[in-house]
């Protein structure tokens, strides 16, 4: 749910997709001109190019404290073109906890959870011909020059940025989706209001509501369509009318009577929804925009859905509850083959935590009650938020760090 | 004769009378515990009231100047992370604490190794006073590592103290055959109010600075970096310290008393009382000690009506110098046998003869707990009381302890014991590359 001040545009700039991906590609194809490291440290940095076995350079790399300073030692600083593992055993350095191979600014790939006394971690990678930088966040010397030499490599050409643009792609289709749906949805929504029947509006409303819910993130970035549509009533500026959802709720759910204003009320959702529908029409998005999204979507259901604050008067909450759980997996699920090939424990961490919030949401499932959740009673709220915000914390911890992994800039 | 039952007594103290429960012979006891204090950290309320500008030897504890001089101290103040024992248990208590139980929500046994080295690492760069990663990550999207709020505060002599409690070993992880000989949840004993809610953990963190947000922050971003792994169960905020390490000013309790008089302090005392050896039948407690945690409620505003009498006789010592009531000063060894006519000096069924080790075959627990307070209670009284830490080498002698106390002790009509808690706390890291229960993951 937007407020008043808190409209916080996640997907920032909504820019054409061709830009983007030939960004991307460009990047990752020439990999070139590294930022001049202002050291490496002193241990590090055998001789020549790292040798090969099991079909890949074997680059190690040591974590530890070199003259009281944490430091990341690569055992060479050079391979040749194609794969190249790195294998990353943290010795003593409690300050670094993670461990990156970046084209310019773009992470290729990582290993996180790098910590003293645990077993060596690797992760490997196919890389063309360029300069990349083994980045230590922590390190006395961060960024440590690693080259490749020899021709681009085709398996190096993008892998990840091409999957990361299908991705992206994918999305928008998905949001289009959705908004068709939604188009249609309140169209019923209004017809039923249009009738007087409280009941059948109730109905539709609850219908309707998901599917707005499912792709907030990407409404909110409309700052005037937002509010028009999803402002609750303790946000409203003085003065100002109060239109959208939440007010046909009201009407709906507590005075359970249709009035012209209700009526009004509900046409002025059609209306704002086939603004959103030319809005969102032939739009495509950064792979950070999914990324964040998906983690604002999980914030929606920590400081509106749990709270219930959300739908106040319709005690739908665990239906947007799901809609955003929804709508921030299916995010996620476009990044997910890019990000597996950047950073798969985490990526596994991610989806085990979205099983586990799914499983959960099946016990309150209610085929009888509107929208086919638990009504988000005081009773049920007292019970059980405390127990829903854990979950929703434990799945947004790691889902907040993809976007760092997948941006483009 | 041990460092606890030294005389000490500043030349500035009057005698004081027997047992004087009545009479007030000087208006505070301010400028009573120079000489306990000197070379410590405290710095505070006692030396700014009793100082004029300067002492006999020219130093200038003007408040400005000490002011001065207790930041810069507690900016630089830092606990070595690695050695033979963990920190904060033989540190001399810190100002403030956050105590905070956690369950493990994870499943597998690889995720409670994660958490435990993440931890360790996260303790050793929060003691040394740095951040656990990023504050300002370069990239734009990136999320902040560190949470930011003692970026600048120095490390404030923080100690951060680990536990792992009876239901970690209960089969979830496989560690079974890693329990400690005789560790269980406490039994249940007279006079207990238990609050579920504050009870119990897999888990704990005791963390302990001169810096309240130093010490929250702390556990914040333990709790953060494990946030899918690890739940947070209970926690306390203790805003002030109410036990003694040796040569600390004895702090007092909520109730006005001076806690931790005859506190464990020596070495001697530490081994024989405090440290776990072979008994626990695990090479890791070793070096390691037992965490009693007990969130005690105060009722203080029946106690603040209560007589100077009776809240003395209760206690077994004077309110004001915290003598035993058989003598004259804090430090006087307390005599059981005295009496006055047919009575005892000290009743035998006062706080301090119920616990006294001279009463209880020798057993003693390094005390080491904070005032805490919550506000307001359902019932509008106010909630506050002593988070009562204590350290053993065996759970046993708590339990000795307050077994006596929840039967007889006259002041459980002003307490109310509503959380507890036991935990084992293994032996410190001897150094950089290891990590809390390293020795349950071969």
């Amino acid at each position: 749910m937007p407020t008043a001040t808190s409209s916080i545009i996640r997907f920032r700039a909504l820019t054409p997709a061709v830009l983007a991906g030939s960004a991307v590609l460009a990047l990752s194809l020439a990999a070139c001109g590294g930022t001049a490291a202002p050291g490496v440290p002193t241990a590090s940095g055998g001789a020549g190019a790292a040798p090969a076995s099991n079909g890949a350079a074997q680059v190690a790399i040591s974590v530890e404290r070199v003259n009281g300073t944490d430091q990341c030692v690569p055992s060479f600083t050079s391979a040749a073109a194609g794969p190249v593992t790195f294998t990353i055993t943290n010795k003593d350095a409690s300050g670094i906890s993670e461990v990156e191979l970046l084209s310019e600014k773009r992470i290729l790939g990582e290993r996180e959870n790098v910590i003293p006394g645990l077993k060596p971690v690797t992760f490997t990678l196919t890389l063309a011909g360029g300069s990349y930088q083994i980045y230590c966040p922590g390190a006395g010397t961060e960024t440590v020059p690693f080259t490749v030499t020899g021709g681009s490599s085709t398996a190096a050409a993008g892998g990840t940025a091409d999957l990361l643009k299908e991705g992206t792609d994918g999305y928008a289709k998905y949001v289009s989706g959705q908004v068709e749906s939604l188009v249609t949805a309140v169209a019923a929504l209004k017809v039923a209001v249009d009738s007087g029947d409280v009941e059948a509006s109730q109905k539709a409303y609850a219908a309707a509501r998901p599917f707005f819910e499912r792709i907030e993130p990407v409404a909110e970035s409309f700052p005037d369509l937002d509010p028009a549509l999803d402002l609750r009533v303790a946000d409203v500026e003085p003065g100002t009318p109060w239109t959208g959802f939440h007010p046909l709720e009201k009407d709906l759910f507590t005075a359970k009577t249709i009035t012209a204003d209700t009526k009004a009320l509900a046409a002025g959702i059609v209306t704002n929804i086939a603004k959103l529908k030319t809005l969102t029409d032939g739009l495509n998005y950064q792979p950070e925009e999914l990324a964040n999204g998906a983690s604002g979507l999980l914030e929606e259901v920590q400081s509106a859905k749990i709270t219930g604050e959300e739908e106040a008067y319709s005690k739908l909450d665990l239906v947007d509850f799901v809609a955003n759980i929804e709508g921030s997996q299916q995010a996620f699920e476009y990044l997910k083959p890019a990000l597996t090939k950047i950073d798969p424990d985490l990526t596994t961490q991610i989806s085990a935590q979205f099983d586990t919030v799914n499983t959960a949401m099946e016990s309150y499932k209610d085929a009888n009650a509107l929208g086919g959740y638990k009504s988000y009673t005081d009773e049920l709220k007292q019970s059980d938020a405390a127990k829903l915000t854990g979950l929703i914390q434990a799945l947004q911890a790691p889902l907040a760090k993809i976007a760092e992994k997948v941006a483009t800039v | 004769m041990s460092a606890q039952d030294r005389h000490e007594s500043p030349d500035s103290a009057p005698p004081r009378p027997v047992g004087g429960v009545s009479r007030r012979r000087f208006l505070g006891g301010a400028g009573t515990a120079t000489a306990a204090t000197a070379g410590g950290f405290v710095l505070g309320a006692g030396g700014v009231l009793a100082a004029t500008a300067t002492t006999a030897s020219g130093e200038d504890t003007s408040p400005a100047a000490l002011l001065t001089r207790g930041e810069a101290a507690n900016d630089l103040l830092s606990y070595p992370y690695y050695g033979e024992h963990q920190g904060g248990i033989a540190t001399p208590p810190q100002n403030h604490l956050v105590f905070t139980s956690f369950d493990v929500r994870a499943t597998s046994a690889v995720e409670l190794q994660l958490v435990l080295a993440k931890w360790s690492a996260a303790m050793a760069e929060m003691t040394a006073g740095r951040p656990v990663g990023k504050v300002e990550p370069t990239r734009e999207h990136g999320i902040p590592v560190d949470t930011g709020e003692v970026f600048d505060t120095g490390p404030q002599g923080l100690t951060l103290t680990l536990g792992f409690g009876p239901s970690l070993f209960d089969g979830r992880f496989g560690l079974e055959k890693f329990k400690p000989l005789n560790f269980d949840d406490l039994p249940a004993m007279a006079g207990e109010s238990l609050n579920p809610a504050y009870t119990g953990g897999d888990l704990c963190i005791q963390a302990c600075a001169n810096d309240p947000q130093v010490a929250y922050h702390a556990v914040r971003n333990l709790a953060r970096m494990a946030r899918t792994q690890v739940s947070t169960k209970w926690t306390v905020l203790g805003f002030g310290r109410a036990s003694a390490g040796p040569a600390q000013k004895t702090p007092r309790n909520l109730l006005g008393f001076k806690d931790g008089t005859r506190n464990v302090s020596t070495p001697d005392d530490f081994a024989q009382h405090v440290w776990t050896g072979k008994e626990a039948g695990q090479p890791w407690m070793e070096g390691g000690t037992y965490l009693v945690a007990r969130k005690i409620h105060m009722l203080i505003e029946t106690w603040d009506e209560d007589t100077i009498g009776d809240q003395q006789s209760i206690f077994g010592r004077t309110k004001q110098e915290g003598a035993p009531l058989s003598g004259k000063l804090e430090h006087d060894v307390p005599n059981f046998h005295a009496t006055e006519g047919n009575d005892p000096l000290i009743p035998a069924d006062a706080h301090m003869s119920l616990v006294a080790h001279e009463n209880n075959g020798g057993t003693k627990v390094l005390r080491r707990s904070y005032n805490f307070t919550d506000g307001l209670d359902s019932v509008g009284r106010l909630d506050a009381g002593l988070m009562f830490l204590c350290f053993q080498k065996d759970p046993e002698q708590f339990v000795k302890l307050q077994r006596k106390l929840g039967l007889s002790d006259r002041l459980n009509e002003y307490i109310r014991h509503v959380g507890s808690a036991v935990f084992a706390v293994p032996a410190g890291l001897p150094e950089a590359g290891n990590y809390y229960g390293k020795e349950f993951f071969r």
